[in-house]
């Protein structure tokens, strides 16, 4: 694709009026010339104030049950997944409440956040032993296609086949599309989660647990992941 | 609980989602009570009917729940992005239904139209709102409806010219003109565009 195709399909592309085809040509374009990205995200931002046009309905009481229903399900199971990781949500959670904290100075309780601070600092503390655990092993994953490798990652696998992966320098996702893990066993590829560069460097729990001979693969896919793979793998690494 | 749940009443959209992220259930329930009315009224306008549009907010706000992570404030607003997934996961749902909600589609779309739909004919709920209902009214009426064919109904560009029976390049030019009218009119009025 060519600068002048870009700028014909463009229009269409934030209005999701693209064939599949062309949607993916626009997006390669895109991811080798990440320039043009603010442009789309600024006329994304005006094809999205259609969806504030319609009239407005309320939803059904019932679906906000059901909804809830399964999403406190995930959350019990992802609470219970694995109690060494759950130092870090309990990090990365205290850090949120201490930006409420931040509000509440505004009204005195600078005591509650002296108390988070310190059991952050405890928790980062565990995190630290956590990462220099002596059963973990690095395994690096090596790009696919012929184009050069855009940033490069690791997947550090814990004592009980747990996994974290690591990435640095990985360029963003196009847009409405977001990095995929992918657990294969066999021949079944299994949905892993998903990440985000932001900055130099992003790390993401692969959300099944891993056996010898699995193999890891990171796709591109539309935002929200998907069921199966939609597009080839980045990059792999067989365990 | 009780005193947490005033906490997070303080939090902003984002911080919301990063609490998500992290599997935090009552940090969803407070997202969907901020946005799950914008996120099912678009899923109505899509689907056309109830029982679609709630099986639609369900997948979409489930891959909200289950996709957090992926969000990036500096790309757009919390709300923004969780209409994107619902538009996204419409569209695909759309495309893969030869429902007969398109087939009225093909007959409204073979009428002239002077006015625009019935969507913003509609009282307005609030000043974001009233923009951009202001903003859509000062587009003409062939403009209009070929970004409303392709967002709310799914349609692509091609199919839309079909439709119509209008050149694929006619299709482009008023897509194009039409975003670039809405741009305008924020523009011109020194107004924020809503996020």
């Amino acid at each position: 694709m060519n600068h002048e195709r870009f700028d014909e399909l463009k229009d269409a592309y934030v209005l999701g009026a693209l064939p599949e085809e062309e949607r993916r040509e626009l997006e390669e374009y895109l991811a080798q010339h990440p320039e043009r990205q603010a442009e789309v995200d600024e006329l994304g931002a005006f094809a999205g104030l259609l969806a504030l046009s319609p009239q407005e309905h309320e939803p059904s009481p019932e679906l906000r049950q059901s909804i809830m229903s399964v999403v406190e399900s995930e959350a019990r199971s992802f609470a219970g997944s694995d109690p060494r990781f759950a130092g870090l949500r309990e990090l990365f959670s205290l850090q949120n409440l201490a930006l409420a904290g931040a509000a509440l100075l505004v009204i005195g309780l600078f005591s509650w956040n002296i108390l988070l601070q310190g059991e952050i600092r405890d928790l980062q503390g565990r995190v630290a032993n956590l990462q220099e655990t002596p059963q973990s092993r690095m395994v690096a994953l090596e790009g696919t296609g012929d184009a050069p490798q855009q940033g490069h990652a690791e997947v550090m696998i814990l004592d009980d086949d747990r996994a974290v992966l690591m990435a640095e320098d990985m360029p963003r996702a196009p847009e409405g599309r977001t990095y995929q893990i992918w657990v294969i066993e066999g021949d079944v590829p299994k949905p892993g989660g998903l990440f985000e560069p932001r900055g130099e460097s992003v790390a993401a729990v692969v959300e099944k647990p891993l056996d010898e001979g699995d193999v890891i693969a990171v796709t591109i896919e539309p935002a929200g992941g998907s069921q199966q793979p939609t597009t080839d793998p980045l990059m792999t690494a067989k365990l | 609980m009780a005193y947490r749940k005033r906490q997070y009443a303080l939090l902003a959209d984002e911080e919301l989602i990063s609490l998500v992220g992290e599997g935090d259930a009552e940090a969803f329930a407070l997202l969907y009570d901020r946005h799950s009315r914008a996120a099912y009224s678009l899923a109505y306008r899509m689907m056309g009917e109830k029982q679609a549009a709630e099986d639609l907010l369900q997948d979409a706000l489930l891959k909200v729940w289950r996709g957090a992570g992926s969000y990036r404030a500096e790309r757009g607003s919390a709300r923004t992005w969780i209409l994107s997934i619902v538009h996204n996961r419409g569209i695909d749902q759309l495309r893969t239904l030869a429902s007969r909600r398109r087939t009225q589609d093909r007959v409204e779309a073979s009428a002239p139209r002077s006015q625009p739909s019935d969507a913003f004919s509609e009282a307005w709920r609030n000043s974001q709102r009233d923009q951009v209902r202001e903003a859509l009214g000062t587009l003409p009426p062939e403009q209009l409806k070929i970004l409303e064919l392709a967002y709310f109904s799914g349609y692509t560009h091609v199919e839309i010219s079909e439709l119509l029976g209008v050149p694929l390049g006619t299709v482009k030019g008023r897509m194009r003109l039409g975003l670039k009218k809405i741009k305008d009119y924020f523009d011109s009025e020194g107004v924020a565009v809503p996020r």
